[in-house]
């Protein structure tokens, strides 16, 4: 609508104007605007109180020591709330658990996903339903799943060990135990996780033009060949998609550790978001959480911005 | 397995004439395999689950059979009666049905303008919306709970509704997927004299079915399952939500399994059955997420 008051009058401002009361009466008797202009102002109202203000507020609670009782009379102290993070006795123990847990992730999450997905892309039947099944405990709440398996994993009576001790195999102390605690919390991590990624992935293998394979039938690859060659090169941009994701995820875990083991025993499983939560809503130090904060996003945004940057295929089709 | 493979191929693909290879036969038999075990490892947990609520403690945890010898209802009797499970549920139902309603409604209307009208700045306001997907809720955890709290919402309902009532995600599927219906559609309607609020009820809406199925689905599960903000703004034992309630069990009932897996029952099951009937929804509506991204 503006377009057209534009090239109509580029003359005088006299002119100019009465184009733009034609046009805003234009637009006024219009009944796109009306509907529009009734959903788009509650819009642009909510997420201004909470979305785009509390973005703000973040920045500014960052460089002040913030005052729980008198918010007003919070002094401004500029980078200090990231040196006493930098202080702060968990600070990098939680770094390196989360960084690990990630790391860890990937390694369980991403070969197998990528295996199961091709397997459901080369099946001729029932492929619905193994999807249906596979994503179950996608769907089963996080607590639950924490529950569930702090049972299953119980030293003493956990179903785990008794099958071990049936089968004479050495038992594990699974969440009990220190080295043992965060691979392990990882695992179940990545059982809960694993079907959201095989049905991204799938869909992914299943987009892949057909003909492709046709001709590498053709010309005599075997089915390795035709993975390595065509399906992976080929699920690039999903692929992407899926690493960026799960860094996004795992760099925010809480809901596992922190009902799955406090972060114990000891530290083991002490990630970065509960170093957050416990600053903001135990230590009430409303601004050293939010430093922290900010600090995760910059890590995530490099993190994904060098992910884009090395994966992004230089292709589509 | 192999036999029925066998029949199911021969028959309707290409009459009596096609026989697979033997070879092609062991390969679909090895995919079945890898799926069965993957199945088995899926669904074993929560089948455990199932016996293990039914179970008294000293059952539970001395033998390993997975049936109980003794069935029993009393875990269900003591933790509805002892823990305010009733409360939590409806808490929870409230919560997640008002904020998945709202937000798939306000997330189909924007899709439909984002997707259907032109008008100054959209593309621009289209991405400012969608970039607050990738600020990491820790970030606006404090600012947001401040904001909650000067409303005075803060340890009641509305505090956890308030702030789910539009969804970016849902946003951005419903735009993807109204760019598809066509605009001839719309002009006829308009022509015919249908308001826009008409056109968006009679005519977007259902087309859009398939999608606002899979995102009433997605924002349900989310919230019902949505553990950090409503422990940071729900303290009163009768205000919290279901997962909230069940993780307090880990330290009222200290190794009680039996109790953590009917509470765990208690929660699961009502979203068990939505899966079960809207699967489709969910893998459809998440696979064409992925390829659109």
């Amino acid at each position: 609508m503006t377009t057209a008051y534009t090239a109509g009058s580029q003359g005088q401002s006299g002119s100019r104007l009465r184009g733009i009361v034609a046009a805003v009466r234009w637009a006024l008797r219009k009944p796109q605007f009306w509907f529009g202009a009734s959903i788009i102002l509650p819009t642009l109202i909510w997420y201004w109180m909470f979305s785009f203000r509390p973005i703000l507020n973040a920045l500014r609670l960052a460089v002040v020591q913030y005052r729980v009782l008198n918010p007003a009379a919070s002094k401004f102290v500029g980078l200090d709330n990231f040196f006493q993070l930098f202080e702060h006795p968990l600070f990098f123990i939680s770094v390196r658990n989360t960084l690990l847990w990630a790391a860890l992730a990937f390694v369980f999450i991403l070969p197998l996903s990528i295996f199961i997905a091709t397997c459901l892309a080369n099946i001729r039947r029932g492929r619905n339903t193994y999807q249906a099944i596979i994503f179950v405990p996608v769907v089963v709440s996080l607590v639950a799943v924490s529950l569930l398996f702090r049972m299953l994993m119980d030293p003493e009576v956990g179903m785990f060990n008794q099958i071990l001790r049936a089968l004479h195999l050495p038992e594990s102390r699974w969440l009990a135990g220190t080295s043992s605690a965060l691979p392990t919390i990882v695992a179940v991590g990545s059982w809960k996780g694993l079907g959201f990624y095989v049905v991204i992935l799938t869909a992914g293998i299943l987009h892949i033009p057909e003909e492709l394979y046709d001709a590498a039938l053709v010309d005599g690859a075997n089915e390795w060949q035709r993975f390595w060659r065509i399906t992976l090169p080929l699920l690039g941009h999903t692929l992407l998609l899926v690493t960026v994701l799960l860094a996004i995820g795992t760099l925010q875990e809480f809901t596992f550790p922190f009902v799955m083991t406090r972060g114990g025993p000891g530290d083991a499983t002490y990630v970065y978001n509960m170093l957050i939560y416990s600053e903001a809503f135990e230590d009430l130090r409303f601004g050293t959480a939010t430093a922290a904060a900010l600090l995760q996003f910059v890590l995530i945004l490099f993190i994904s911005l060098v992910q884009i940057r090395l994966l992004r295929p230089r292709w589509s089709y | 397995m192999a036999a029925t493979e066998e029949i199911e191929l021969a028959g309707p693909l290409q009459g009596s004439r096609y026989r697979p290879s033997p070879r092609r036969l062991v390969g679909q038999a090895i995919l079945h395999l890898v799926l069965l075990v993957m199945s088995f490892v899926s669904v074993t947990p929560f089948v455990w689950m199932i016996f293990a609520s039914f179970k008294h403690f000293q059952e539970l945890v001395r033998s390993t059979a997975l049936l109980p010898k003794v069935w029993t209802l009393e875990n269900y009797i003591e933790i509805i009666g002892r823990v305010n499970f009733p409360a939590a549920f409806s808490n929870s139902t409230i919560q997640a049905t008002s904020v998945t309603l709202c937000s798939a409604l306000t997330s189909a209307a924007l899709g439909f303008i984002f997707a259907k009208y032109r008008f100054w700045g959209k593309e621009k306001l289209f991405t400012l919306l969608l970039s607050t997907m990738m600020i990491p809720f820790a970030v606006v955890l404090v600012p947001l709970y401040i904001t909650i709290a000067d409303l005075k919402m803060s340890n009641h309902l509305s505090g956890i509704i308030v702030t789910g009532l539009w969804s970016s995600f849902g946003l951005f599927l419903m735009r993807q997927f109204m760019e598809s219906i066509p605009s001839e559609l719309l002009d006829a309607a308009r022509i015919d004299g249908a308001s826009e609020w008409r056109i968006f009820f009679t005519i977007v809406l259902p087309m859009a079915t398939s999608a606002l199925a899979a995102l009433i689905v997605f924002i349900f599960l989310f919230n019902w399952d949505n553990f950090l903000w409503p422990l940071v703004v729900l303290n009163s034992p009768e205000k919290q939500t279901l997962p909230l309630v069940l993780a307090g069990l880990r330290s009222l009932y200290w190794t009680r399994y039996e109790m953590w897996a009917a509470g765990s029952m208690l929660t699961v099951v009502p979203v068990m059955l939505i899966y079960i009937f809207a699967s489709k929804y969910f893998i459809r509506g998440l696979a064409m997420t992925g390829l659109k991204a």
